[in-house]
């Protein structure tokens, strides 16, 4: 992936570009939001942009609008030290595709950058999701594994629905609790983890390959184990 | 402070503009009550002295100047109202005592001379007088006294007069009660200001079982005290508290990285200190934002963005969404959500607010602890409810346990932050809601009841 960030703290700024570098991608740095904007906005495109809210000359919020208005589709991520409430909802609608409060766990950021960066295209909307011998109606609403069909309740149809497009992909505890459920707080009970492994117990219990793999401290993820 | 002087008061000020133009207005009305008085009177005198004159006019016709002049003579000594003057054709006074101004004739006024009886000791007294012209050259003057046309118009002035001692008098004496009223209840509310100025936050301002604008203004002061009292009691301890819970995952992970730095620690176990101490550090972290986010929460911002939710609506997803949680930990989550519990809110803290609860009822209770989370509909008003038959509060703790960072003995061994319901009642508060713990009997029970919604219900 091709990351630009926008950060006008030199910290905060080397230590995302250090870690997106580590993990195999290539990030580039704004320093005020002005330059955000002429490198989120010039050849080429990034995959994904992370902007801080607060930024000199330009603020973040202003920035993705500016970028929204000329056309730039690239997928942004806003950083905010402010736990502000409302920051979220602001931040989605100038344009801004996900919100992360600082300090946030680096899996974390790079799970949500995944998710934007790989965010199917609009259009080709499909009605059907495979993974390997799972097959999901989107239309009947209905599971199957290996032809035989699996009895699923709303929340957890909705729960396969999201693994099985971010297939291969992992999925933080935070990411789906605001997906699946519309929560945008954590809660001490684990209410994915138990939704998981009721999720589990239906499509994995006999099975020969387990679908729903558990990545420690960072998330879960749908896929066929290597 | 100084004490408001009476006289300074507005009620004072008002009364006594009041006063003063009650004052000209009683003025105005005596002035015009006695021009028309003396108006009338003296038209009534006038009358009088023309018939008198054409009486004796007529007496002279008939009979002729010496049997006038006996007739004028008579009347004179008669005591009546009328005083005479007959004047023969060379000016001589020959009968009565007026003399007329020489050449002048008609209505005009004349000074009676040497009236000994006169009470006011005036040796001269003006008189309204007519003066008419014999046939014989001579002159006829009646004149009145005006004694009863002086005594009408001064019987008015005088009783104007009283009128106007007693406006100013009852005036001044009213205004004096009412604004030593309304001060002393003026007073009353500076005293109980003063007071909590002073420190003494239980100062209210008495009740007077009055519903005037001031009793209003002092309820809502008491309002605003209570208010302040309870925000003042909240953020007391805030700060020693937080000290004292952040100090604890930060001291852990300073030991923990300490050791792992210590030469005998292995790679493995350095990398699982660490690991630990970032797990304390973000639960530092997650406090901090617990705490900001009920301060915004506080703030009141959020609420220019409210729609129409139902309560009942959301906690059944709650509800649902904590379920096989439940199960797992060995306890029976049940939910009683019939009721719709509509009101103008926020969706994402209203979720969160049950969430708490639930976390809540979930975390300090045992195995086989039975949570029910249940709306209902009050007269006037509606309820949820989130109830739980675990091991419960002492009812002395019923108020504290919104506290920030208040827990229990108990549930010191349990993790938490002692938030989680602070937060609870910094939502039910953003949302008018009164929130409450009460006694399950056995166990806990957390009571909110939602402001009631005209228009709004079904």
């Amino acid at each position: 992936m091709k990351i630009l960030i926008v950060e006008d703290d030199e910290d905060s700024a080397a230590f995302l570009a250090e870690g997106i570098a580590a993990r195999g991608h290539e990030a580039s740095v704004a320093r005020n939001g002005r330059d955000g904007l002429l490198m989120a906005t010039g050849e080429p495109r990034y995959d994904v942009v992370v902007v801080d809210r607060m930024l000199p000359q330009l603020d973040g919020l202003s920035l993705v609008k500016a970028m929204r208005s000329a056309d730039v589709s690239t997928p942004a991520l806003f950083l905010t030290n402010l736990s502000g409430i409302d920051d979220r909802v602001e931040g989605l609608e100038a344009g801004g595709d996900d919100y992360l409060v600082k300090p946030f766990a680096f899996t974390e950021l790079m799970a949500r950058l995944t998710a934007l960066a790989r965010r199917p295209v609009l259009g080709a909307e499909p009605t059907v999701l495979n993974v390997l011998d799972l097959e999901m109606d989107l239309i009947r609403r209905t599971v199957r594994r290996g032809g035989q069909p699996i009895d699923l309740q709303p929340r957890e149809f909705q729960l396969l629905e999201f693994l099985m497009r971010s297939e291969g992909r992992v999925l933080t505890r935070s990411m789906l609790l605001e997906k699946v459920w519309d929560f945008h707080f954590d809660t001490r009970t684990n209410i994915v983890e138990t939704h998981i492994s009721r999720l589990r117990a239906k499509v994995d219990r006999g099975q020969a390959v387990p679908l729903i793999q558990t990545l420690r401290g960072a998330g879960y993820s749908l896929r066929a184990p290597n | 402070m100084p004490r408001t002087s009476l006289f300074r008061t507005s009620s004072f000020r008002l009364a006594a503009i009041y006063l003063a133009l009650f004052t000209v207005s009683v003025l105005i009305l005596g002035t015009v009550v006695y021009f028309v008085v003396w108006r009338e009177i003296a038209g009534e005198i006038d009358a009088d002295i023309q018939g008198e004159t054409s009486t004796l006019a007529r007496e002279f016709a008939a009979h002729g100047r010496d049997r006038l002049k006996a007739i004028v003579e008579s009347r004179s000594r008669g005591g009546g109202s009328f005083v005479y003057g007959l004047e023969d054709a060379e000016g001589r006074l020959v009968a009565g005592e007026l003399a007329a101004k020489p050449g002048e004739l008609g209505w005009t006024s004349l000074r009676e001379p040497e009236r000994g009886d006169e009470a006011d000791g005036d040796p001269s007294v003006v008189v309204r007088a007519l003066v008419a012209r014999l046939d014989d050259g001579g002159v006829l003057v009646v004149g009145d006294e005006w004694r009863g046309a002086r005594g009408a118009p001064r019987t008015v002035v005088t009783a104007f007069l009283w009128a106007l001692a007693g406006t100013l008098g009852l005036g001044t004496l009213g205004g004096l009660i009412l604004s030593s009223q309304v001060l002393r209840r003026i007073d009353a509310m500076s005293r109980a200001a003063r007071g909590i100025v002073a420190g003494d936050w239980r100062q209210r301002i008495p009740a007077t079982g009055a519903n005037d604008e001031l009793a209003q203004l002092a309820r809502t002061f008491n309002r605003m005290f209570d208010r302040i009292e309870s925000l003042l009691e909240a953020h007391k301890n805030v700060g020693g508290n937080i000290a004292h819970d952040l100090r604890r995952p930060l001291a852990r992970a300073l030991h923990r990285l300490e050791a792992a730095r210590g030469g005998s620690a292995t790679p493995k176990d350095a990398e699982l200190a660490v690991e630990a101490a970032i797990a304390d550090i973000h639960g530092v972290l997650e406090t901090f934002n617990a705490i900001l986010r009920i301060g915004q929460i506080e703030a009141g911002a959020r609420r220019a963005g409210f729609k129409p939710v139902d309560l009942a609506a959301v906690a059944r997803e709650v509800v649902e969404a904590f379920q096989p949680a439940a199960d797992e930990e060995g306890k029976t989550l049940v939910a009683d959500l019939s009721a719709a519990l509509p009101l103008s809110g926020d969706r994402e803290l209203l979720t969160q607010m049950v969430a708490n609860l639930i976390d809540n009822a979930l975390r300090h209770t045992p195995r086989n602890t039975r949570i029910v989370v249940a709306s209902a509909h009050p007269p006037g008003a509606g309820r949820l409810t989130v109830s739980d038959n675990g091991p419960g509060v002492p009812p002395a703790e019923f108020g504290r346990i919104f506290e920030r960072f208040y827990r229990l003995d108990a549930a010191r061994a349990t993790p938490g932050d002692g938030l989680g319901l602070s937060l609870v009642a910094a939502i039910a508060e953003l949302h008018g809601m009164a929130c409450a713990a009460s006694d399950n009997r056995p166990g806990l029970s957390i009571v909110l009841e939602t402001p009631a919604q005209a228009g709004l219900r079904e």
